[in-house]
């Protein structure tokens, strides 16, 4: 288990991220700390700035202002909404996003994810709940310090949908620092140990999960909470 | 001219083996093939920084390629021949009226088709792989070549678009090439030397030959394709 030392610590700080598009500002001075070895969930209504924050922590995105403290980039890693999948075998996909591990660990992770024998199968053309288990032990398999999952579940069924948070709980109790997204409240409830709420791009609240669900502090958190 | 005699010329050629004809053939895909491939070895890169990178001077190089798209054979022959003739700047390489001056004017004329048709494809394939490429920290040589090796099947289309240009353009191998027999003379001058010399059923005969060269090497390529639609490509 994650000790108290190691949860205290921050993994993550943004300063004053602002990002506009065409003259609208997406992201308004977000400043936020993530804390070592804890699941966080960034929630907010569709449009908040979600995807886009978390591809700012990721450095997936130029910042227009504001700075972001992260681990090194080879200790970084995220899980798109939609897996971005290469025109290989699934073996080929995996050896691509995982260089350097070795081929025994990928079968390993394979084998844990129930897609042992899709290995020569054309990566796209498993399901798409193969393909968020393949994508999200490509991101598992080099062993993250954080890991940045944008609605890993949001079109898997339910086999799928246990076998992602089987997987999140697992990174996390090994260490793995998670900050994920997600519309699905009980989802946030069960796996979520801090919250960050987003609303028109600015950082509403942020609290620890049970704080959040059961005592929201803000007015739009609470608005927010009626409806999910 | 009967309609069928033609195609009586060609059967008749193809089932003797006719030695001329199958050095005609045989020079012609050479050339051709090493131009593609040639123009292929330029374009794709190219295609590739054109489409993955934004850089001073992009959009004009973009423009220049895009109008040599439409640039006629024969004035690239002759811009080839002002290059490598006696006189030009690169006369005394001597390769004029060779087989490898026709090399030269062929990559010329298809290589803006290779990167054209490869920025548009890697364009699609940057803009779908950029996030996972940056993600995982990919530099520039490796993202160039991530994209190359994701964009084969497509990669095989403009192959083929470019050997369709490369084996029936006629014009830049005329000027360059010279026609000369047993040594620079393609499928094409042959048969634009037949017609002139009012051999129209050989000259039909020889452009039925050359479409059934084609055939094959699109046969050829759509068994290549059928394989590697398997790994998700869209061919």
């Amino acid at each position: 288990m994650t000790s108290d030392r190691q949860t205290s610590e921050m993994i993550l700080s943004a300063r004053d991220i602002c990002l506009s598009r065409d003259g609208n500002r997406l992201l308004d001075s977000v400043s936020l700390d993530i804390r070592r070895g804890r699941i966080t969930f960034l929630l907010g209504y569709n449009g908040a700035g979600k995807t886009l924050l978390l591809s700012c922590l990721h450095g997936l995105l130029e910042l227009e202002s504001g700075s972001v403290d992260a681990p090194p980039r080879d200790r970084q890693k995220m899980v798109f909404q939609k897996p971005i999948i290469m025109r290989r075998t699934a073996a080929g996909h995996l050896r691509f996003v995982c260089p350097g591990v070795a081929e025994t660990e990928l079968a390993d992770w394979m084998k844990r994810a129930g897609i042992q024998d899709r290995t020569s199968a054309p990566a796209r053309a498993l399901s798409g709940g193969e393909q968020q288990k393949l994508a999200l032990i490509g991101a598992l398999a080099t062993k993250p310090d954080i890991l940045f999952l944008d609605e890993p579940t949001a079109h898997l069924d339910f086999a799928a949908t246990k076998f992602v948070e089987d997987m999140i709980r697992e990174a996390h109790a090994t260490g793995t620092t998670i900050v994920m997204t997600t519309h699905n409240r009980s989802q946030a409830e069960r796996l979520g140990q801090d919250v960050l709420f987003l609303d028109d791009g600015r950082l509403v609240e942020a609290a620890p999960a049970a704080t959040f669900f059961k005592a929201p502090g803000h007015a739009l958190t609470r608005q927010y909470l009626e409806h999910l | 001219m009967d309609f069928l005699t033609p195609f009586q010329i060609a059967l008749t050629l193809l089932a003797n083996g006719d030695p001329e004809l199958m050095s005609i053939i045989g020079l012609s895909l050479t050339v051709s093939m090493t131009a593609v491939a040639t123009s292929l070895l330029i374009g794709l890169p190219l295609g590739a920084i054109l489409a993955a990178y934004r850089f001073p001077g992009r959009t004009p190089l973009i423009v220049i390629s895009n109008t040599f798209l439409g640039m006629p054979p024969v004035v690239i022959g002759l811009l080839i021949y002002l290059l490598i003739s006696r006189a030009g700047p690169f006369g005394f390489l001597g390769i004029l009226y060779t087989p490898a001056a026709m090399m030269i004017a062929q990559t010329v004329l298809v290589l803006p088709i290779s990167i054209a048709l490869s920025r548009q494809a890697f364009e699609a394939l940057n803009g779908e792989y950029a996030p996972l490429f940056h993600s995982l920290g990919l530099g520039r040589l490796t993202r160039i070549r991530a994209l190359v090796f994701e964009a084969r099947a497509t990669l095989l289309t403009i192959a083929l678009v470019c050997f369709g240009r490369a084996i029936s353009e006629v014009g830049a191998v005329m000027i360059v090439g010279g026609n000369i027999r047993h040594s620079t003379r393609v499928m094409t001058t042959s048969i634009a030397l037949a017609t002139s010399m009012g051999e129209l059923a050989f000259a039909m005969a020889l452009g039925i030959v050359l479409l059934l060269v084609a055939l094959v090497v699109n046969i050829a390529s759509q068994i290549l394709r059928n394989s590697l639609r398997n790994f998700g490509h869209d061919v």
